[in-house]
């Protein structure tokens, strides 16, 4: 039987691999797998050159211990969360992971629920060899993290295999428990509070280790590495964390000498999962079934181009952001739609948890840094780490916000045909979509920018940054940035009218090298439209700002500037709406998506 | 009253419509028909506004479409053979919508007799995904009709209905063609033609076969043979096989 099933996988590995390269006669295919492949062999496959004098291997170590210890914290805390997650919410009836076709040829044949539960962990392997392969290459690309890729491989493999085996425990566990017993919430209340008391054990002692710790050095990647390897080593923690430092151990391990040593713990926790896995007798049947419908519907969807929804939640009616008159500009009926439907799929319960959940990890998790270094020099350390994730906010806002909030003409593509009917210009219609994702983006960088204005005093060290300068700049900041916005969104809609068959395939989030490559190529174009937005306007402000601050001072010359920079932004603006409207008016769907 | 001169409709080297003329005037239905392949989703979506034409003229309730395109879609209504509505905006909402993008002041009452005519009352409050395929229908034509347009066009108006639905969209149709709406209609089902129509536009590889009333068709193609069913007719005039 297994010798079918292994047919099974890898006859399909090779049509798949076939029908990929073939479709490589179409350029959109073709381009994006060159994009893919260069990017991949600029990136990751050559190792970056760093230098090897003694002070630097030291610096690298650190960074190295620095980078894995966060990578493990944050993989052991997901995977906790997980786990944590099966228990508090399961499935109405839990079961594995197969796919619809599979349900359909496999569960009515004679095999046994064994042989199904060997099906599904053997087609999870490929695609956990797959992963760890390009973590390996993906997490190593510098080097400092010692070792060499084989060992990092075979580290991620443990790793992932582990969890794997461990969350199909959880559900077939989970869907026996629903059968057997009668205690069943019993079980999940026990289980979920002895996760809790393990996390609050964790975090306790971390905090007590870093109250009792010696004042250490953190300017330095080192003197953060020294800390993290006392605070491994640390007697409770030590043992508290031991399940995770046997499956880590593999991955951690530096010499070949170490990683087999490793191996061992590690091999056989895997097996006592395999164990736990193949014994645990539970209807997961229709479990399956609805996990398999639910996951081909929502591939469906994205097929169809909808947006991904975030939790998987159905969609609930709720009222509009704001009462919708009949009478009034039409472009506004845009927004309130858009913005009606941003709150259903953003802003939904699960989304809402994530975020709480962040927002505590990273509080709990800075926690003893801070405290460390507070008592090592009393400098204030919160204030550059606020003002440093304001600016990358900021950043990210404006060059990956348009790809993240998409409720614009990219997200009514299916509805393009009503859209057309309506007694709208082009670009009045291209404007009333592109409100909503402008309103979401600007208030987010109206945070960052209002964040960093109150932070940000030097108090007299600078003798110009008066707090006249700030308040201006901020102000100048904030007027201009509903504009950048507006004409960093302009980006992905344009790319959608001119090239709705790239755009369509890229979107459905479909796999492969070559959707890998054409996404890459919208991310380029949509940084390259940045800097060629941001130019001639920053040049404007550099020359106005230098040349009239002599005569009127530093905050009317930035005032000035701020002027001449909105000219220049309502300007793009305006010449990029009529251009996108324009084509939207020609662009035909059926014509055009093939 | 919808005016057609000479439209064509070309994708690169192929040509899916060609030159094609006709009038349709107020209380006229005309069923555009033809096998798949004939053009006429093109020509339905050329006079809607969606694709512009390549070549020809499309005047809608007097508003040349090229020409004053907001003007002319003022006039008109497009119902396509799928649903086609927004996931998170309810019933309601949708009217709402609606409203706003062609200024219907008054809506409320309109809206209001046009859930109670489709039987939506109950579903007001509920998003599409919670609706069956014919209230979805229901509720892009509550859209369509609340703007009172003077020109309709239906894509195969019958895709996916049950019996009764199909029966109401019929009446549907005769009623707003009663009440002086120019429509068009595109299908394969030829017992709607006979039951609907006023006239008939057959289509092959995009070129017009027959343009009339369904007596001046049957007579173009019956040979002088009395009885000839429109299905017959039909088959005579295309070849009965796709395009």
């Amino acid at each position: 039987m297994i010798g079918a099933l292994l047919y099974l996988r890898l006859t399909s590995l090779r049509n798949l691999v076939v029908y990929r390269v073939s479709r490589m006669r179409q350029p959109k295919y073709l381009v994006g797998t060159a994009a893919a492949a260069a990017y991949f062999y600029f990136v990751l496959l050559r190792r970056s050159a760093f230098p090897r004098t003694p002070s630097a291997t030291a610096l690298f170590s650190g960074v190295g211990t620095i980078t894995m210890t966060f990578l493990c914290v944050g993989f052991s805390t997901l995977a906790l969360l997980r786990v944590a997650y099966a228990w508090i919410s399961p499935a109405e009836k839990p079961g594995l992971r197969f796919s619809e076709a599979e349900i359909a040829f496999l569960f009515p044949a004679p095999v046994t629920r064994k042989t199904l539960i060997h099906f599904r962990l053997l087609s999870a392997q490929l695609a956990i060899l797959f992963t760890s392969v390009l973590m390996a290459f993906l997490f190593n690309r510098f080097g400092y993290l010692g070792g060499n890729r084989a060992m990092r491989a075979v580290g991620w493999w443990v790793i992932l295999s582990t969890f794997d085996l461990h969350l199909n425990g959880t559900n077939l566990t989970l869907a026996r428990l629903r059968e057997k017993s009668s205690a069943f919430v019993a079980w999940r209340v026990a289980v979920v509070a002895a996760i809790a008391l393990y996390l609050a054990a964790v975090v306790w002692l971390t905090a007590a280790f870093a109250k009792a710790a010696p004042p250490g050095d953190f300017s330095s990647a080192i003197g953060a590495s020294g800390f993290i390897h006392a605070l491994m080593d640390s007697s409770p923690l030590r043992w508290l964390l031991l399940p995770f430092r046997i499956v880590f151990g593999p991955y951690f391990a530096s010499g070949f000498r170490e990683f087999g040593m490793a191996m061992i713990p590690a091999l056989l926790l895997l097996a006592l999962h395999y164990y736990w896995v193949s014994n645990t007798e539970a209807p997961f049947e229709e479990g399956s079934i609805a996990l398999a419908e639910k996951r081909a519907a929502a591939k469906a969807a994205a097929l169809a181009g909808e947006s991904p929804k975030i939790g998987g939640s159905r969609p609930r009616a709720r009222s509009g952001p704001f009462p919708l008159s009949p009478k009034g500009p039409p472009e506004i009926a845009f927004l309130w739609k858009n913005l009606l439907s941003m709150r259903s799929s953003l802003l939904n319960r699960r989304m809402v948890l994530i975020s709480i959940w962040v927002v505590f990890c990273l509080s709990i998790g800075l926690r003893p840094l801070l405290m460390a270094r507070s008592r090592g020099g009393g400098a204030d350390v919160v204030s550059p780490i606020v003002v440093m994730f304001c600016a990358m906010l900021a950043v990210y806002t404006l060059l990956l916000g348009p790809q993240v909030v998409r409720q614009d003409l990219r997200n009514d593509l299916p509805n393009a045909d009503i859209l057309k009917t309506y007694p709208l210009e082009g670009w009045r219609l291209a404007f009333g979509e592109l409100l909503a994702p402008t309103v979401i983006l600007t208030l987010s960088l109206w945070l960052s920018i209002l964040v960093c204005a109150v932070i940000i005093d030097p108090g007299g060290s600078i003798g110009w940054l008066t707090p006249g300068v700030r308040v201006t700049t901020a102000l100048c900041m904030a007027s201009a940035a509903p504009f950048l916005c507006f004409i960093q969104l302009i980006v992905p809609n344009a790319i959608m009218v001119l090239l709705p068959g790239w755009y369509q395939a890229s979107r459905s989030r479909a796999g492969g090298i070559e959707m890998f490559g054409q996404r890459l190529i919208f991310g380029v174009a949509q940084l390259l439209v940045a800097l060629l937005a941001a130019a001639p306007a920053g040049c404007a402000a550099v020359l106005i700002i230098f040349a009239a601050q002599w005569v009127v001072g530093a905050g009317p010359a930035i005032g000035l500037a701020c002027a001449a920079v909105l000219t220049i932004l309502v300007g793009e603006a305006a010449v990029g709406l009529w251009w996108l409207g324009g084509r939207f008016e020609k662009l035909d769907l059926s014509a055009d998506i093939r | 009253m919808i005016e057609v001169e000479g439209l064509t409709k070309r994708y690169g080297a192929f040509t899916a419509v060609r030159g094609l003329s006709f009038t349709v005037r107020p209380g006229e239905v005309l069923g555009l028909v033809g096998p798949n392949g004939a053009g006429k989703t093109s020509t339905l979506r050329c006079l809607a506004g969606i694709i512009p034409a390549s070549e020809g003229s499309v005047r809608i309730a007097g508003n040349d479409l090229a020409v004053d395109p907001v003007a002319a879609k003022r006039a008109l209504a497009f119902f396509p053979d799928e649903p086609r509505l927004f996931d998170y905006l309810t019933v309601r909402q949708h009217l709402a919508f609606v409203a706003r993008i062609y200024g219907v002041v008054h809506y409320e009452d309109l809206a209001r007799s046009l859930l109670a005519e489709l039987e939506l009352v109950e579903k007001a409050d509920v998003l599409p995904g919670e609706l069956s395929r014919g209230m979805k229908q229901k509720l892009v034509i509550a859209c369509g009709l609340l703007h009172s347009p003077s020109v309709i066009f239906f894509d195969e108006p019958l895709t996916g209905l049950d019996p009764l639905g199909i029966r109401r969209m019929k009446d549907s149709i005769v009623r707003r063609a009663r009440d002086g709406a120019a429509i068009v209609l595109s299908s394969h089902l030829l017992h709607l033609l006979e039951e609907v129509c006023t006239h008939v536009l057959i289509l092959k590889k995009g070129d017009k076969v027959a343009v009339g009333t369904l007596a001046e068709v049957s007579t173009q193609f019956s040979n002088g043979e009395p009885n000839v069913s429109l299905e017959e007719i039909f088959i005579r005039a295309t070849g009965g096989s796709e395009t």
